[in-house]
């Protein structure tokens, strides 16, 4: 599905971004990827999504190596990024052909803004309008969804809310999901493989494939456990030199 | 004393109509200075202290705007002069938009284009005046262009600064979704760079009356511009005064169309709650 095959991206002071990053993604996966700050994921997801374009390395989707952004892509950002002159349901069909508008309330309907079509982003809580930016994205289709730590500006109930409705479009779209947190919680609710990022420039330290089938219970004591190995992995104890 | 009250009257109606504000105790209260100083000139006149061949008493110049409409001569040079302003107002914000998008866009055409335009600017406008009627003499043309030049800085400038003022990161969504250029431009550019666009209509807007009036004073057979000098020549400063109580009228009105299209397309704007 989704190759990436030794991508390096450096900027000019070299020790930020990420280097000699391989991986493999499967069709229908979730991955999680974790890291501290500085140690390049957003950076990755801005290489795989063809908005960043001077990297090394390859990226393939599906044998074809990509130039620019992928028609099979679709991104969430951090924010929700939507055009403040468009209510609702035009925000939705922003990325959409004239002709694909009726798409546009099924999608409506699965993030739960059902009523809310002609409001304009301003009148939305940051919670609905993160909905939006989700069904925007999801409404093209794309095989490949990146999400740039897509709910880290939410509280901890809507971000819950949108997790748990990430889950369920995930399980009826069954796109390819490639999540960058550094919500540790996050990542083990709903990845199937974690790829814990270190260092400056950030390389691949560690891979947790986790087995566990969702939906999965938020207290459950496996993923306790792996959530104090993740901590040892990611090293936080240790006061960074400076 | 009747038509003197009339004046605020017309003022109160096209507050009315603007329907910026429709409490009436604002308008009131916005109109007692106005008619307080009218009712001083007009008392002044009266008892002689204005000379009447200077500066005529309100009523008067009233009169002489009442028999402009009743001979429709008061008609012919305002449509005239709308016509123009109307029509160079098109070209030059036309024209703005279509080099500012591109400048503010590409920045190879910034480059390219902006250091020329930028010294076209710094030329005052009206110093184009000779050229322009020596190039297409002194009919409709030369009028139109004069004021489309003066109409095209305003605009210009106010888009390429909206535009560069664009978050990138909405951009960054149409890259997303394959966007050309062109739809990039139309789809997320021009809408995000509305509302400089509209204060660069809007100071553009107040340009174009000035360069209308301009073009005619400089060479014309009606409008209202002609008709300033034409009071002049047949020493006649009712028919001045007339002449710039039409241009304050028609500006106000002119303005307050704009005012209405700016809230009128940006009631998205979080920023435009005002009552």
């Amino acid at each position: 599905m989704l190759s990436i095959e030794r991508v390096s991206r450096t900027f000019s002071n070299g020790t930020t971004g990420f280097k000699n990053i391989e991986l493999k993604v499967e069709q229908g996966e979730v991955i999680g990827i974790l890291g501290t700050s500085g140690c390049g994921k957003s950076t990755l997801l801005r290489v795989l999504s063809g908005l960043d374009k001077q990297y090394d390395g390859r990226v393939v989707i599906d044998d074809e190596t990509v130039h620019d952004v992928h028609k099979k892509i679709g991104m969430i950002f951090q924010e929700p990024r939507l055009m403040p002159w468009l209510k609702v349901h035009d925000n939705i069909g922003f990325g959409l052909q004239k002709k694909e508008q009726s798409k546009i309330a099924q999608y409506i309907k699965a993030v739960g803004l059902e009523g809310f079509e002609n409001h304009y982003p301003k009148d939305l809580s940051g919670g609905m309008a993160q909905r939006v930016a989700i069904a925007r994205a999801l409404v093209t289709s794309p095989e490949i969804l990146l999400l740039d730590e897509p709910f880290s500006a939410l509280d901890a109930f809507t971000k819950m809310q949108l997790q748990d409705l990430l889950l369920n479009l995930w399980q009826t779209y069954q796109s390819t999901i490639l999540l960058v947190t550094h919500d540790i919680d996050e990542a083990l609710y709903l990845a199937d493989r974690i790829i814990i990022l270190r260092g400056q420039p950030g390389e691949v330290y560690q891979e947790i494939k986790i087995e566990k089938s969702k939906p999965r219970s938020r207290g459950d004591q496996d993923l306790a456990a792996l959530k104090d190995e993740i901590l040892q992995l990611l090293d936080l104890s240790q006061p960074k030199a400076i | 004393m009747k038509e003197v009250i009339a004046i605020p009257n017309v003022n109160e109606g096209k507050e009315k109509h603007r329907k910026i504000n429709p409490s009436i105790q604002r308008v009131l209260l916005g109109s007692i200075v106005p008619v307080l100083l009218i009712l001083a000139w007009e008392y002044l006149s009266r008892v002689g202290v204005f000379p009447p061949h200077l500066l005529p008493a309100p009523s008067i110049i009233l009169q002489s705007l009442m028999t402009m409409t009743s001979d429709g001569s008061l008609w012919t040079h305002t449509s005239i002069t709308l016509y123009r302003l109307v029509l160079g107002f098109l070209f030059g914000t036309v024209a703005a938009l279509i080099i500012g998008a591109a400048v503010g866009y590409f920045s190879t055409v910034e480059s390219l284009l902006d250091p020329l335009i930028q010294a076209f600017r710094s030329i005052p406008s009206l110093a184009w005046v000779p050229l322009f009627i020596l190039w297409m003499g002194i009919g409709e043309p030369s009028k139109v262009v004069l004021i489309a030049v003066g109409v095209f800085f305003p605009v210009y400038l106010n888009i390429v600064s909206g535009i560069q003022g664009i978050d990138r990161k909405l951009i960054e969504v149409g890259k997303i979704y394959h966007f050309s250029s062109l739809q990039l431009i139309r789809k997320i550019i021009l809408p995000a760079a509305l509302p400089s666009f509209l204060v660069g209509l809007r100071s553009g807007l107040g340009l174009g009356w000035m360069f209308v009036v301009a073009a005619e004073l400089m060479g014309a057979s009606t409008g209202i511009g002609y008709l300033l000098v034409y009071g002049q020549n047949t020493y006649a400063p009712e028919l001045i005064i007339s002449s710039i109580v039409l241009f304050a009228i028609l500006g106000k009105i002119t303005d307050a169309i704009l005012k209405r299209l700016e809230t009128k397309t940006l009631h998205w704007q979080d920023t435009i709650v005002k009552k």
